[in-house]
């Protein structure tokens, strides 16, 4: 089913100020500690859940829901059984 | 049938600041005047597995990718959702990114695969960025006529917005090694 999707201005995302919030302390932990080896504590945890809160009650603005079906076969490795050798 | 081509490029980074690097490249908004394909970008998931140190995240890509008027005219739009997910081991030094597209299914299968690795021959400055990337026309779709054709043109986007990231990469690992050595740029 195609739907015309409006390109949205990342600016004018309804989540747009948590997602920054969020990547700044993310691209600092990762820098800062991560990188040089400590793992052992998620840092950016509150930043994090308050930024996927959002997303999760915009679910349907932002078309998530099929995101969201599509990322629950992803993260734990497993191929999705394309097969992209013929 | 199947195009598929490898990449490969060496940075002249280390790996810790080339994989941050890649974090930066859709987020910062300096980049966003260059890599103007990426229309939208949020993380979905992310788990940091506190034995291992792996840290495992999923984020959104929302992408404009216009075609051709007979393209899109079959096609019918000319944004493509995809999902990435992403492993890092920060103990065994290594980035793999897989990319997928999750809209317009029916009528093609892209998947990218990117690794960050130490370089063999110099593993604490230099970065081997390896790219593998996959499209296929669905055999049945509307589009399976002229597959050779949108397969191509395809291939020919992917590799200029390769480029722009690289260029991106480059400039954002530059950035980062000026403000390690306390320089402001």
């Amino acid at each position: 089913m195609s739907s015309k999707e409006k390109k949205t201005p990342s600016s004018t995302s309804p989540c747009a100020q948590l997602r920054a919030a969020y990547h700044d302390c993310f691209n600092r932990w990762y820098s800062e500690k991560f990188m040089k080896g400590q793992w052992d504590k998620d840092e950016c945890a509150n930043h994090w859940q308050k930024y996927r809160d959002c997303l999760s009650q915009h679910l349907e603005d932002k078309h998530l829901r099929r995101f969201l079906e599509a990322e629950s076969g992803q993260i734990d490795g497993a191929a999705t059984g394309r097969n992209i050798r013929e | 049938m199947v195009k598929a081509y490898t990449q490969e490029h060496v940075y002249k980074h280390p790996w810790e600041r080339v994989t941050s690097a890649s974090w930066r490249k859709y987020v910062d908004p300096e980049n966003k005047r260059i890599l103007t394909h990426i229309v939208e970008v949020d993380t979905l998931d992310r788990k940091l597995d506190l034995s291992s140190g792996k840290l495992y995240t999923t984020r959104a890509l929302t992408i404009h990718a216009p075609g051709p008027w007979f393209i899109r005219r079959i096609v019918g739009q000319d944004i493509c959702h995809c999902v990435e997910s992403t492993i890092i081991d920060p103990k065994s030094r290594s980035m793999e990114l897989t990319t997928r597209n999750i809209s317009l299914q029916k009528f093609v299968e892209v998947e990218e695969k990117i690794r960050y690795d130490p370089h063999p021959k110099n593993p604490n400055a230099w970065t081997v960025c390896k790219q593998q990337t996959s499209i296929r026309i669905k055999p049945l779709s509307a589009l399976a006529s002229m597959a050779e054709k949108v397969e191509q043109r395809c291939a020919e986007r992917f590799l200029q917005n390769s480029a722009k990231g690289r260029d991106v990469m480059e400039r954002i690992c530059k950035y980062l090694e000026a403000e390690a050595s306390g320089i402001s740029l």
